[in-house]
């Protein structure tokens, strides 16, 4: 346990070596989301307008429980695995008595921990500034559920920025192209954090649910603004678990598939 | 004598992508790519004891780095037995990672943008070291060093030279049983290589670690190893004593001479072949057998002061157990 608790606190150090980097980061957070604000913002003028079951309040919570559910389930370090599997600094770790998998979610942790404190700061700032009217959610059960949500997202987003982290393993060329591709134009696009997903035809948006990449941003925001009822959250619930479970399954075979293949180039 | 490594017929195959030079040639190798197979280390096998400190010799590309690589578990091999302090290190068992060190010159594993006492302490909490052993052995390895001034500097801001040091100490913080150094001296000043030359030596006497080091550093391998394996494409060449190698390969001795007098150069030509004279020295290279004949001639014909016999320098041999070696 001292090993990680150790990891975590060399981690923050390191996010602060790289100020400039974390603040950019996260003023690309905030633009998308006032992208998403003033989008619907002037489609929501009339306030009494209600479409695909939002109205002018639930939309701008939407907004503002963006930021707040990007920084918890998007943000993570293990994104750099790619890198390091290409340029053979990956052989540092595994020459360590240190699970591989332990040390990565540890980092994300150290991440996420960072991101969230800003992401208040952000919410704050926008809240004074933008003065929007916000559904705060007040049932416990749903603002539970909510957690559990964001757990079982960042779960699969870990196992997709590892599973996008491993093509190196076999294409070494491709440290970044894979996990631009599946994490900016699926995942993005697909999770709801452009926009919420109901504007999607019904079909599309039945297709999605059985694709891990709702559950990312779309489903946790859904279950804390309560827009179903209890069973159907659950039911989301499930099939996030269920894709955590598949997901992390898949990564751990091909990370030891991929250490076959390792050739511990470079240094 | 326990076995500290097993290596039995080890054989690792990579397969590489060929690219072309050029704008054209790229982008045919991207339609149409061409695979090759390269055999980095092909039917290897040796024993090392416990406590034994061996060099590992053999010219660029001739699977030194992989076979260490693969002795610490970073590689897999494609066939063939390794076993390392009774562990197969492909498994990676933490009891295995924490015996082991692979000490690269090339490599680093300090945390780039903090000050490398970071990544020591860093390492004292994977490698569960109690306070007191981090603080020993942190103590012996800053001072042997002399890099104590540097500890809260960013590594970033670390000359070569000094990177390498703590690297090093990065390294051996945890006092491992077992070290595969490849090149360890890369990079190092004279003194700096001399002060890890005795380190390395009084580890091995101390501890009785385990050792293979490669290095090109000839005074590298002549201060510290009994024992060398000398491999060449991938395959073994010679395993055994240092001495034994240059009686092995090396059929000339050198006769060193100081002369008296001026004489001529073309009648030496009849005893052995001259590598250099200048006049007063000599030296010439001539057949081992017949190196006592050579010498009592010498003396008798010509106006010599001073004699020696000396076997020819370990670097000339070993380049000429390459060259020999090229043709299998």
């Amino acid at each position: 346990m001292g090993k990680y608790l150790k990891v975590l606190g060399i981690s923050f150090q390191q996010e602060f070596a790289y100020k400039l980097n974390f603040i950019m980061w996260r003023v690309r957070n905030v633009m998308q989301v006032l992208v998403f604000f003033f989008l619907w913002s002037s489609v929501f003028q009339n306030p009494d307008a209600n479409y695909f079951g939002y109205n002018k309040e639930k939309i701008i919570a939407y907004a503002f429980l963006l930021i707040f559910v990007r920084a918890i389930t998007m943000s993570s370090r293990s994104v750099d695995v790619a890198g390091i599997i290409s340029n053979g600094e990956l052989s540092n770790l595994l020459l360590k008595p240190i699970n591989f998998f332990k040390y990565w979610i540890t980092r994300d942790i150290s991440s996420k921990f960072l991101n969230i404190i800003f992401s208040f700061v952000e919410i704050t700032f926008l809240f004074l500034i933008l003065k929007p009217e916000i559904f705060i959610q007040t049932n416990f059960i749903n603002i539970m559920l909510f957690v559990a949500s964001l757990l079982i997202a960042s779960l699969i987003f870990f196992s997709i920025a590892m599973l996008t982290s491993f093509v190196p393993f076999w294409i070494p060329e491709i440290s970044w192209g894979a996990q631009f591709l599946v994490i900016v134009i699926f995942v993005e696009f697909l999770s709801g954090a452009f926009f919420p997903l109901d504007v999607f035809p019904t079909l599309v948006q039945n297709i999605l649910k059985f694709t891990p990449f709702p559950y990312l941003v779309f489903v946790p925001i859904q279950t804390y603004l309560g827009s179903q009822n209890i069973h159907l959250n659950l039911l989301s619930l499930g099939i996030g678990a269920m894709w955590a479970v598949i997901l992390l399954f898949i990564t751990k075979m091909v990370w030891q598939k991929g250490l076959k293949v390792y050739e511990a180039v470079g240094r | 004598m326990k076995k500290a490594i097993v290596v039995s017929h080890l054989i690792k195959n990579f397969e590489i992508l060929e690219k072309g030079t050029g704008f054209k040639n790229s982008f045919a190798s991207l339609l149409h790519p061409k695979k090759r197979i390269i055999t980095a280390v092909n039917d290897l096998s040796f024993t090392i004891q416990e406590g034994e400190l061996v060099g590992f010799i053999g010219p660029n590309g001739a699977g030194k780095t992989t076979t260490l690589k693969t002795l610490s578990g970073l590689l897999y091999p494609t066939s063939g037995f390794v076993s390392v302090m009774d562990f197969n290190p492909w498994e990676k068992s933490p009891d295995f990672l924490k015996q082991i060190s692979l000490v690269m010159g090339q490599k680093n594993q300090l945390w780039w943008d903090l000050p490398a006492m970071e990544s020591f302490e860093l390492n004292k909490e994977i490698y569960e070291i109690s306070n007191k052993e981090f603080e020993k052995n942190l103590n012996e390895l800053v001072s042997l060093l002399g890099v104590s001034q540097f500890l809260q500097t960013q590594v970033r801001k670390l000359s070569l030279g000094q990177r390498m040091k703590m690297e090093l100490i990065a390294a051996l913080i945890y006092k491992p049983k077992v070290l595969f150094l490849d090149e360890p001296t890369i990079g190092l000043d004279l003194i700096a290589q001399q002060n890890l030359r005795d380190f390395i030596y009084q580890y091995n006497k101390k501890y009785n670690a385990t050792i293979i080091l490669t290095s090109h550093n000839m005074k590298d391998l002549i201060d510290l190893t009994r024992r060398v394996i000398v491999i060449n494409d991938g395959r073994l060449i010679f395993d055994g004593a240092l001495e034994d190698l240059t009686l092995k390969f090396a059929q000339d001795k050198l006769i060193k001479a100081k002369l008296s007098d001026e004489i001529d150069i073309k009648r030496l030509e009849e005893i052995g072949m001259v590598k250099k004279f200048e006049y007063p020295e000599l030296i010439i290279s001539v057949p081992r057998s017949t190196v006592a004949i050579a010498a009592s001639e010498l003396l008798q014909n010509y106006p010599i002061s001073d004699l020696t016999i000396e076997e020819l320098p370990i670097e000339e041999v070993i380049s000429t157990v390459f060259k020999q070696s090229k043709g299998f």
